[in-house]
């Protein structure tokens, strides 16, 4: 769950570090509810560190992790492309 | 290879299906009786069986349904209920629907670890849970499974089983404000068969639906659809741009582009 407490730059810099960091990424791609990532290097990617982020799920496939993170992602997403 | 023969015989078909399901759209309506079998052999100079095959697949699609004994009619058009965050009794009603609901099973119990995982509880956790056989103006629509944790709404079913689950939370300060909804096609079990009363078609849809009231997890629902008497409503819009990071971090590119929009339509 997300502390409500927990500031979306917070959650941003969290899932980035969870994805391994941006070094990792190819893309993240924001979806209604979602952040879908594809990642250079799976075994990078830490699933606690992404739970512990404060989201609503993680589903990781190969190279393929999707963050449930709600109808925050607009603000979220803005955060990532601060990071990137 | 499709041979010349069944080629033909496959376009005599394709055109009878064709000719009713353009009756249907055109000049005829729900409850009215399809031209008998017997006009449309010999309005297309095809064997019954041909006639027989376009019947049973637009009653297949839900297009016509066969009351036994009376013949074939326009069956009501599907419901495209719209994927949005509202229950089977909101939307139904905004059809003009009367919507309904049997309940089959209600009670208190240890949720299962996927249940419990989709709500952020552990394993075990007690949950309500409610199965209900949904209707619309009487006909079955979907069998509807809800989990909600006993710790939100210790009551919730203290008096029976509320008519919208959604009100009920509202009415204890948790209102829905988003989730997410999967949907798969299927087959329908045979004791779903039977309980949506479906004869012609096995195909269903499948939703596993998670409900959030801000942060908290609210509710888990699963429902089986008849698929046909469904169709799904999915409003789309243009795409977020892809982040993608930048090709130089060191700082000096200031010109260029961290985003591109490459979800984007053009």
């Amino acid at each position: 769950m997300t502390p409500s407490g927990t500031s979306d730059e917070q959650v941003a810099a969290s899932i980035l570090a969870g994805l391994g960091g941006v070094e990792n990424i190819d893309e993240i791609d924001p979806c209604t509810t979602r952040l879908r990532s594809l990642v250079k290097d799976p075994s990078l990617v830490d699933a606690a560190l992404l739970r512990r982020a404060g989201v609503f799920g993680v589903m990781i496939n190969g190279r393929v992790v999707q963050v449930v993170v709600g109808p925050r992602v607009d603000t979220i997403a803005s955060d990532l492309a601060e990071l990137m | 290879m499709v041979t010349a023969r069944a080629h033909s015989g496959e376009h005599k078909y394709l055109a009878v299906r064709a000719y009713l399901a353009d009756l249907v759209a055109t000049r005829l309506s729900v409850g009215d009786a399809v031209p008998s079998e017997r006009s449309l052999t010999e309005r297309f100079g095809v064997s019954r069986m041909t006639v027989r095959q376009a019947v049973d697949a637009l009653v297949t699609e839900g297009v016509l349904e066969r009351a036994q004994g009376r013949g074939t009619f326009v069956a009501p058009p599907r419901a495209d209920f719209e994927m949005r965050l509202t229950t089977f009794g909101e939307e139904a009603r905004r059809r003009g629907l009367v919507p309904g609901a049997d309940v089959l099973e209600a009670g208190t119990a240890p949720a299962p670890a996927p249940v419990a995982e989709a709500l952020d509880r552990p394993a075990g956790t007690p949950m309500h849970r409610v199965l209900r056989l949904r209707t619309a103006d009487g006909n079955p629509m979907s069998l509807e499974e809800a989990w909600i944790p006993v710790d939100l709404a210790p009551d919730l079913l203290d008096r029976g089983v509320p008519e919208s689950l959604y009100a009920a939370l509202r009415a204890r300060g948790l209102d829905p404000t988003w989730g997410e909804e999967t949907i798969t096609a299927a087959d329908a079990t045979p004791d779903e068969l039977a309980a949506l009363e479906m004869r012609t078609s096995q195909a269903v849809m499948r939703t596993t639906r998670r409900t959030f009231g801000g942060d908290a997890p609210l509710m888990l629902s699963r429902a089986c659809y008849r698929g046909d008497r469904y169709s799904v409503f999915v409003p789309l819009r243009e795409a977020r741009p892809t982040l993608v990071p930048r090709t130089d971090r060191s700082g000096a590119s200031a010109g260029r582009p961290g985003r591109i929009p490459e979800g984007s339509p053009r």
